[in-house]
């Protein structure tokens, strides 16, 4: 496996008013990897994860991309780089599906107009939605828009993708749909943050486990270790709680 | 009866009393025309500056933005129309119809702020979001994500206030300009017509027929922004 890194993150604190979320968190990605986040909710889990594309700035620490450390001035650059996905998919209502996927492509000049459209459409194929391309977003289910807005990050071939809880707001037949996709997406070598409570689909897909509690990493192990051998009583307790 | 339908038929036989009716309703068309062009434009600008991030460099637009929304909103058009011209446009020969064009305009900027500001606050932030992950500007955001759909929420609201101006500009009569409410106080006065009742019914009818017509382009307008709204497949 290729052990470049692509995102580290030093000492990151993250504080809304007076109310500490990320207390001070140390974090490296490499290609290839596949990383979910597991931890209680209020654990700072989404917060954490919006920082590292800088939807939410930093109180304290660095994050790097490649060796850049991420400011306001070249975070949108970076961010054809970092795409996300978003609990509430948070597709544009007021553009087609086919103008969502293209949106970002045209405006940031990535490739020819007719070869983007094309992408769009082989994108939308492979997901079974290509008659969908030219309706809003309204008309979709839960499970399509979810769908959409993966291959919409997916537009800017980007080097990380971020998925913030990317199920929670779905049903359980729509959630298969969606984890199947970002399974197939982790099979092809996508490196990815999945921000998730899908157990299942955790031990399944994760190349490593990151558990956040109290803004902090409390554990960060392969997935067969972190479920059948956790080492911090934090992590026990969680574990059965759920499981 | 038979005596209103007599002064029907003197009102509409008289061209003296139809040219001035016709004068005093173009200055009213006019006048509202620019005021609600000046109040969507300076209006939109005032919110985009209220909703923006806060910065340093805007901390000073930022007030200037609020105190001007509080101070219009906070006194009568009347005053302010008397304010512009007889202090601020007080100069000979300076053409009444700007002055009242300022003054309905400018009022009218503050109320299409807070309708500009609620619709932009009523879109959902997951689409501005959605936007800066793809690497947007925010200026793209602002142009083909946000306005369409705050627009679209708020125009009802606009069309509102498009009608409340050309009502209030029934008012300038006070600065001696001769507008279509004006005109039907001339025509039914003494020296003419001698009875107010056909004059100013006439007058109603024209301010209604204005305002079903900007009621019926609004609605129009409406159903056009409205179309990603629709579950079904076109």
């Amino acid at each position: 496996m290729n052990e470049e890194i692509l995102i580290k993150v030093k000492n990151l604190k993250k504080s809304f008013g007076d109310n500490p979320i990320l207390k001070g968190i140390n974090f490296e990605l490499k290609k290839g990897e596949r990383v979910v986040i597991l931890g209680p909710s209020g654990s700072g889990k989404s917060t954490f994860l919006r920082c590292i594309n800088r939807l939410e700035e930093p109180t304290a620490g660095e994050i790097y991309y490649k060796d850049t450390l991420m400011t306001d001035h070249n975070i949108r650059k970076i961010r054809e780089d970092v795409g996300m996905v978003f609990q509430h998919f948070n597709l544009i209502n007021n553009l087609t599906v086919m103008e969502n996927l293209t949106l970002a492509p045209f405006k940031l000049h990535i490739g020819k107009r007719k070869a983007v459209r094309k992408r769009a459409m082989e994108l939308l194929k492979e997901i079974g939605l290509e008659d969908k391309a030219d309706v809003y977003p309204a008309s979709l289910s839960g499970g399509q828009k979810q769908r959409v807005a993966i291959i919409r990050a997916m537009m800017l071939e980007p080097e990380v993708l971020l998925f913030d809880e990317p199920t929670s707001a779905l049903d359980p037949e729509a959630i298969e749909d969606v984890l199947a996709l970002i399974r197939e997406l982790a099979g092809r070598g996508m490196t990815i943050i999945v921000v998730s409570h899908e157990m299942g689909f955790a031990k399944e897909v994760a190349s490593r486990i990151v558990f956040l509690d109290g803004g902090k990493i409390i554990e960060e192990d392969a997935p067969e270790e972190f479920f059948n051998n956790p080492k911090t009583e934090r992590v026990k307790e969680f574990l059965e709680k759920i499981l | 009866m038979e005596g209103f339908i007599g002064k029907v038929a003197e009102l509409f036989g008289t061209p003296e009393y139809i040219d001035s009716l016709l004068h005093g309703f173009w200055l009213t068309l006019q006048i509202s025309y620019f005021a609600i062009l000046l109040g969507l434009l300076l209006g939109a600008i005032i919110a985009l500056v209220d909703t923006a991030k806060p910065s340093k460099w805007l901390a000073i637009p930022k007030f200037i933005c609020r105190t001007y929304t509080v101070i219009i909103r906070g006194t009568p058009m009347a005053l302010q129309l008397f304010i512009m011209f007889f202090i601020i446009f007080a100069i000979r020969d300076f053409p009444g119809i700007i002055t009242a064009i300022l003054a309905f305009g400018l009022n009218s900027a503050a109320y299409s702020a807070e309708v500009f500001r609620a619709g932009i606050l009523s879109v959902d932030s997951g689409q501005t979001e959605a936007g800066l992950a793809l690497g947007l500007s925010k200026f793209t955001i602002m142009r083909k994500i946000v306005a369409p759909q705050a627009i679209k929420n708020i125009i009802p609201s606009l069309g509102n206030e498009i009608i409340t101006v050309l009502k209030e500009t029934a008012i300038v009569g006070m600065v001696g300009m001769y507008d279509l409410n004006m005109a039907a106080k001339d025509i039914g006065s003494g020296q003419n017509m001698a009875s107010y009742v056909v004059p100013m019914f006439v007058a109603a009818l024209f301010y209604l027929a204005t305002i079903y017509l900007i009621t019926f382009i609004v609605r129009r307008v409406e159903k056009s922004f409205r179309k990603s709204d629709s579950r079904t497949e076109e």
